[in-house]
Formats: C-alpha cells, structure tokens, sequence
C-alpha cells in the first residue's frame, strides 16, 4: 500500500545558493522556492527531523569565509549561527601532507562540507565536518561548537593527504540505537569508528582497495567518497569510495566490494531508502571523465538480499555526460521511494517510484552540490 | 580620525555608511572594528589574523593587501576602502 506525506521538500546546495523544492502529494510536480544565499557555495544543506521546519546550511563564501546558517520556518529565512572557530587557543599546528609536509602551518577554518543532526535522544546536538579534516559538536543547536580533539588533533594526523575536494570530513553517521556510536568519513583518508560519543576513534577500511598508493590495502589513506546507512540494519552501510563500491555488514570492522561486475565502479554519492532496507542507489560515473558513463544518466540499484545490480534507466532516458557529487543523491522515506539526483550542470532528476520512471525538474539550477529530503526520516 | 569605508557586501555585517576610527595600524583598525560590529569578525580575517584571500584594504587608495597587510602603519592615513576582490564567476 502507497504511504505518501502531503508535501516533500527537496534540498538543494548548490554552487550559487540554496534552493526548496517543493513536491506535490505524488512527487510528480515540483515548485522551486527562491534562492536563499545568492552568490555563496552551499556545500551542504540538511533538516533538522527532531525540529520540525529547522534546516541547517553549509554556506561558504569565496571572500568571507564560511558560515553556518538556520532557518526555522523551512528555508522562508535564514539566519547566520555560530561558525566554529579553529582552535587557536592552543597554538594547534597541524601539520598537511602537501607541497611542504615537514613545515607545520598555523591554518583557519576552510570549508564547512556537511552538517548532521545528532540522535533523537540527544535533541539539541549537532555534528558538523569541515575542512581540514575538522569535526565539531555543538550542544545547543548551534550556538556553539566544540572542537572534538580526538580527530582534529589525532596523532596519525600530519599523514592525513586531502582528497581532490580538499582536506574534507564530509560524512558522519550515527547508530540509531547509541548515541555514542559514530562514524564519519574523510578525503583521502577513509572511513572511522568511535563507540564512545567521539572520545575514540578505530580506522574502519578493511577490505577497501586504494589503487592510487603502492600499498593497496593501507589502514588509512582510502578516499572514501560517501556512505550511506541501511535504514533495517545500522549495522550495515553501503560505501562509494575512489576504489570502488563496497558493503561493511558489521559496523565497518571489514568491507566486501560489490561494483565489480558493473565494470568500473567508480562514483561519488550513494543513498539507501528508509522504506525499502537492503536497497543502495549508486550513481555510476566513468572513473576517468568523472562523468556517467556510455553517454546516459544512470542510477544502479544494489540488492543486498539478493546481491545483484539492477540498472535503473535505459540508456535512451537521458542521453548525455552528467556528473554528480557525493552529496549529490538523496531518497526519501515515503512508499515506494522517491530518488532524487542533482547533477554538477543543474539538472535534478526525481523518481517516486524506486526508479521505475524518472523526469527532470523543470528548472535549470547552479551545479548542485549536495541533495537532501526534509522528509527522510 | 580616518575615514573608513565598507563595500555594499560588507555592509551587511557592518557599518551602513561611512565610519570614522582612530588606529594606528590596518589589524588594529580591523580589530576596533570588529568590537563595533561583531558580525565582520573572521569576514575579513581568518582566525590567524590575517586578511581573508580575497579582501583586499586600501590605505590612502594603495592596496596594501599583499604587502604590508595588517601590519600597514596608519600613521598620517586620512582613508580605509575594505573591499572584495575581482574574482569568482
């Protein structure tokens, strides 16, 4: 039986700002909201499901540095919050494996990529990742922010390489069942683990290839690319790295790589929909050009009860060369599930049907960066 | 007193017009600043101190951005122009 809310709210940052989208009941036409943010390079934009009509933004700005915006009435206004700072206090010096890895440099806060809500218990809790390689707290919503000194001043740190996107902690997960359990994901470092609320933390990357290092299955020094959650099993996470398509079953302690018998495997984002579990959408790029591949928008289905790939669109849907960030998939949590991909030439394709069919949004945004549903828990 | 003037993008953390400050060097007039308006703090400047890539400080109309930078002296300097760069697209 369809199970549908009234209205889904697509979010969109992109490269000039941010974007509502708003569905009908059938997800089948969709009003564009104003941009919010003109002008500004919106990595991230995400809802708050624990408050009802909170959206959080990553907002970075060229001139100005970057900042952390909210809005309280679904993306109608938005306000500037507390930035974290980089913690200077302490005369930090972290040190980068880049042109002059030996020479330690005082550095500012660069990028903010990704803001997540903390968990249902912990109502007034965020998380945000930044660059270079940041990860910070925030216990009253945004207030304030804690440095979590356990990654941002971790000792393995001056061997910690960016990723082409920069020095960026883009992905952070939490157990639904423990709030102390966390995840997070790094360029070009890999995927951890902490169990104890971030006081800790485990490299979480066996199994995970890295063909660009001589040594191919290092403890870190993956470039994971994103991963997402299966919404039944918190104990299973569906994961695009540089290397290839993988799934961990236990926590990430090892991962297995599913993309091989798609041939090159290579991708950026990847999303799991909460009302089909076992289910992970990939978005399959040419490993080389950074585009879909063979000339068409594609999106593949892993089955994880199955274990087989199933290829969503025909190569007829959408001929062209679309490229797609790692943010840059999102579903939904109504049945059947709406996907949803944004492109980095503006074009957000939506299926309200588990990719059964598939039709562009009728308007032609900045490069989107990242895609998130306000509905999607 | 020198007089110190913010562009239109600026303006929104700052002052709305012209602004009249005494300093004796381009970090400390930001810093005087950035107490007047606490929204223009780590606008202009990263948490180092040092001025943002693409900001650029006009002292007396030279661009003192990549040289001096906030270390310019102010001694007989009659005008501040804090603007953003050309850049972007």
């Amino acid at each position: 039986m369809e199970k549908r809310n009234d209205r889904t709210r697509v979010l969109l940052g992109t490269r000039k700002g941010t974007y509502v989208v708003e569905g009908d009941a059938r997800r089948t036409h969709w009003k564009v909201g104003p941009v919010a943010h003109a002008g500004n390079e919106v990595y991230h934009v995400v809802a708050d499901p624990r408050h009802p009509g909170d959206l959080y933004a990553a907002v970075n700005n060229m001139f100005f540095g970057p900042a952390v915006q909210r809005s309280r009435n679904s993306g109608k206004t938005w306000k500037e919050i507390a930035t974290p700072l980089f913690p200077l206090e302490k005369d930090r010096k972290f040190e980068m494996n880049e042109s002059e890895p030996s020479t330690p440099v005082k550095r500012a806060l660069n990028n903010l990529w990704h803001i997540e809500p903390g968990h249902p218990s912990e109502p007034s809790t965020l998380y945000l990742g930044a660059d270079p390689h940041l990860l910070f707290r925030s216990t009253d919503l945004g207030a304030s922010w804690e440095p979590i000194e356990s990654i941002n001043d971790h000792p393995a740190k001056k061997n910690w390489a960016p990723g082409f996107g920069g020095a960026c902690l883009h992905t952070i997960l939490i157990d639904p069942r423990d709030a102390r359990r966390l995840y997070i994901g790094m360029s070009a470092v890999g995927t951890f683990r902490s169990d104890d609320a971030g006081r800790s933390w485990k490299p979480t990357n066996k199994g995970v290839e890295t063909p660009f290092l001589p040594d191919k299955h290092p403890e870190t020094g993956q470039c994971v690319h994103h991963v997402a959650v299966d919404a039944a099993d918190p104990d299973t996470f569906y994961r695009q790295d540089h290397g290839g398509m993988y799934v961990s079953h236990d926590r990430m302690e090892k991962w297995v790589r599913i993309g091989k018998p798609l041939g090159d495997d290579f991708g950026f984002g990847v999303a799991s929909p909460r009302s089909d579990p076992g289910k992970a959408y990939f978005v399959r790029l040419d490993g080389r050009a950074r585009v879909t591949g063979e000339g068409h928008f594609q999106v593949h289905e892993w089955n994880d009860k199955t274990r087989r790939w199933r290829k969503l669109l025909s190569p007829k849907a959408f001929p062209g060369h679309f490229g797609v960030q790692r943010e840059g998939i999102a579903t939904d949590s109504e049945t059947p599930a709406g996907i949803y991909v944004g492109t980095t030439t503006g074009q957000l394709f939506v299926s309200p049907n588990a990719g059964k069919t598939w039709s562009l949004v009728p308007y032609q945004f900045p490069a989107i960066h990242s895609v998130s549903v306000a509905n999607a828990t | 007193m020198i007089e110190v003037h913010l562009d239109s993008w600026l303006r929104e953390f700052g002052p709305r017009g012209t602004e009249q400050m005494d300093a004796d060097s381009v970090g400390n007039l930001l810093e005087l600043l950035e107490k007047r308006y606490p929204r223009l703090r780590f606008k202009l400047r990263d948490e180092t101190g040092q001025l943002r890539r693409y900001v650029r400080v006009f002292v007396d109309g030279e661009d003192v951005s990549g040289t001096t930078g906030v270390a310019t002296v102010l001694a007989r300097a009659r005008t501040i122009d804090i603007l953003h760069s050309i850049a972007g697209g």
